[in-house]
């Protein structure tokens, strides 16, 4: 298996990498900043994500999301990588895509999250005014029956 | 029998003994672990926790104990607590269930606008959470660490049983340590961020909340969590199905057994089963320093959040919220509750706030339970 696991990658033997993650064999790469790396390979998504899972099945802190149109491989970790997106749905070939951890994202999730708890007790208030207004109705309507009979 | 073989008889006992197999850094543990059990029993601070926590600190650091681990194959006896406890995550949950067979939220539903301040009132979670970062904590690390400040003892240890369970021992002794120093820590932050006229605001008397309404109340938070974000739904079910048993006053002997003995019972293991994940060779590290430092800037910056979406609040408000309710928007239950109402008695003392303070207090147990959700979400 070793064997014919370095047959088909042999980027990950040599070492190739971007900001410390695995760079898949590739034919063309379509866009290269110092956050960013796109790349096409002539891999089929189901390949790319074996050579992914090879390579990386050591590490921790390291999620695996299957999502409709992408694999999305995030690091939970300290590394310099954050992730790394397998597309489903290329024609000329397989995109990845490998980003750098970045602070926009991590305080990005964190507003949105923040902004989430309140829409949670927003909701929570919404149900409770809702549903007391509802039953102040019904005990108003029984009352008013009561008095009448 | 000649003097080799008495010789190799006697290393052969000291082997066995702890003292043999002493090392220096367990008296800092047994320092750790006695300094708890001091709190709980001469300073009465959240007793019912630090007491058995200190006892597990103290006793799983003596060498070879057969506490911790497993010998033969056959797990030893705290890790047998710990490890259907606490890794199994059902602990937590049962406690919950407990605090909701407890819980009235009459003054939450009378009043259901404070749940917004126990929104506000995570802030801290999420500010510390960056600060843990920068501190070269793991993402999963940063979040279990930030849940401190939402003050919430079984969320706190719900959460970092998930995501960091290297770090349960410390995350929970901040967690419950800092929820015993409410009053230390809340008044200060209070006054400062209050105006004189602020404190002196009088809130209407709440009006009464019916059974039907109680009974709804539980159902219709569930279904929202559920919704909203379920992975936290282990926690709140528990919660609000204890609730829901008070409330309905059909199944009083399980109220009464959730809320007594079996809410007593996995006390015990839970407090024992933390003390004994502090052994020396894990907690003597920066990690437990730096946790205990920043969770208090936490508790300080979430009780700042919970008073300033009070006076945001009050900017679109006809009948204004005394501030001094916003600091009970952290759990702390209901600790937080009698600090608003001592410092709100302090500035009028006729003004009574407790029941007020209420509100906020159990929508923080809701907002630390969901700001839980969303890091689960976020990592699972």
């Amino acid at each position: 298996m070793p064997a014919l696991f370095l047959m088909l990658f042999p980027a990950v033997t040599i070492g190739e990498d971007f900001l410390g993650a695995p760079v898949v064999p590739h034919i063309r790469t379509i866009q290269k900043t110092e956050t960013r790396l796109e790349i096409l390979s002539d891999l089929t998504h189901d390949d790319a994500l074996a050579f992914y899972r090879e390579a990386l099945r050591e590490e921790e802190d390291i999620k695996f999301r299957d999502w409709k149109d992408a694999t999305y491989i995030e690091d939970d970790g300290n590394r310099e990588w954050h992730s790394v997106t397998i597309s489903k749905e290329g024609k000329e070939g397989t995109e990845v895509v490998i980003t750098k951890d970045s602070w926009t994202w991590i305080i990005g999730t964190l507003i949105l999250r923040y902004v989430g708890v309140f829409v949670v007790l927003l909701l929570l208030f919404l149900g409770l005014k809702i549903s007391g207004a509802f039953i102040s109705r019904a005990i108003a309507k029984m009352d008013v029956k009561k008095d009448g009979s | 029998m000649n003097i080799y073989e008495i010789t190799d008889l006697f290393r052969g006992i000291l082997h066995t003994t702890g003292v043999f197999n002493f090392q220096w850094k367990l008296i800092i543990m047994w320092g750790v672990g006695s300094l708890f059990m001091y709190l709980a029993i001469a300073k009465k601070y959240e007793p019912l926790l630090l007491l058995p926590i200190g006892f597990g600190i103290f006793i799983v650091n003596f060498p070879l104990v057969p506490l911790m681990g497993y010998s033969d194959g056959h797990a030893q006896l705290i890790e047998v607590f710990y490890h259907y406890g606490l890794e199994w995550e059902i602990i937590p949950c049962i406690i919950f269930l407990g605090l909701g067979a407890m819980t009235d939220f009459g003054p939450l539903i009378a009043n259901p606008k404070t749940l917004l301040i126990g929104a506000g009132a995570q802030l801290g979670v999420f500010i510390t959470f960056t600060g843990t970062v920068l501190a070269g904590f793991t993402l999963k690390e940063a979040a279990s660490v930030g849940i401190i400040g939402g003050a919430d003892g079984p969320t706190t240890i719900y959460l970092t049983q998930h995501l960091a369970p290297q770090l349960l021992g410390p995350n929970a002794i901040a967690a419950y340590s800092y929820m015993a120093m409410v009053p230390l820590i809340q008044p200060g932050i209070m006054r400062l961020m209050t105006t004189k006229s602020e404190k002196r605001i009088r809130m209407r008397q709440l009006r009464p909340v019916s059974k039907r309404e109680k009974i709804l109340f539980p159902l219709v938070t569930v279904g929202i969590i559920a919704l909203l974000v379920p992975s936290v739904i282990p926690l709140m079910g528990m919660f609000m199905l204890g609730n829901l048993m008070k409330e309905s006053g059909v199944v009083e002997r399980l109220t009464e057994t959730a809320q007594g003995a079996l809410m007593n019972i996995v006390t015990i293991f839970l407090g024992i089963s933390v003390g004994a994940t502090m052994h020396a060779d894990s907690f003597l590290s920066w990690k437990p320093l730096f946790i205990f430092s920043l969770g208090l800037i936490d508790f300080g910056v979430c009780t700042a959040g919970g008073i300033l979406t009070v006076k945001i609040m009050n900017l679109f408000l006809k009948e204004k919220i005394n501030p001094l309710i916003g600091s009970a928007g952290v759990s702390a239950v209901p600790m937080a509750s009698r600090v608003s109402q001592i410092q709100g008695l302090r500035y009028d003392k006729n003004n009574h706030l407790l029941m007020h303070a209420v509100g906020p207090n159990l929508a923080g147990v809701i907002g630390s339970a969901a700001a839980a959700g969303m890091f689960i979400a976020m990592f699972d």
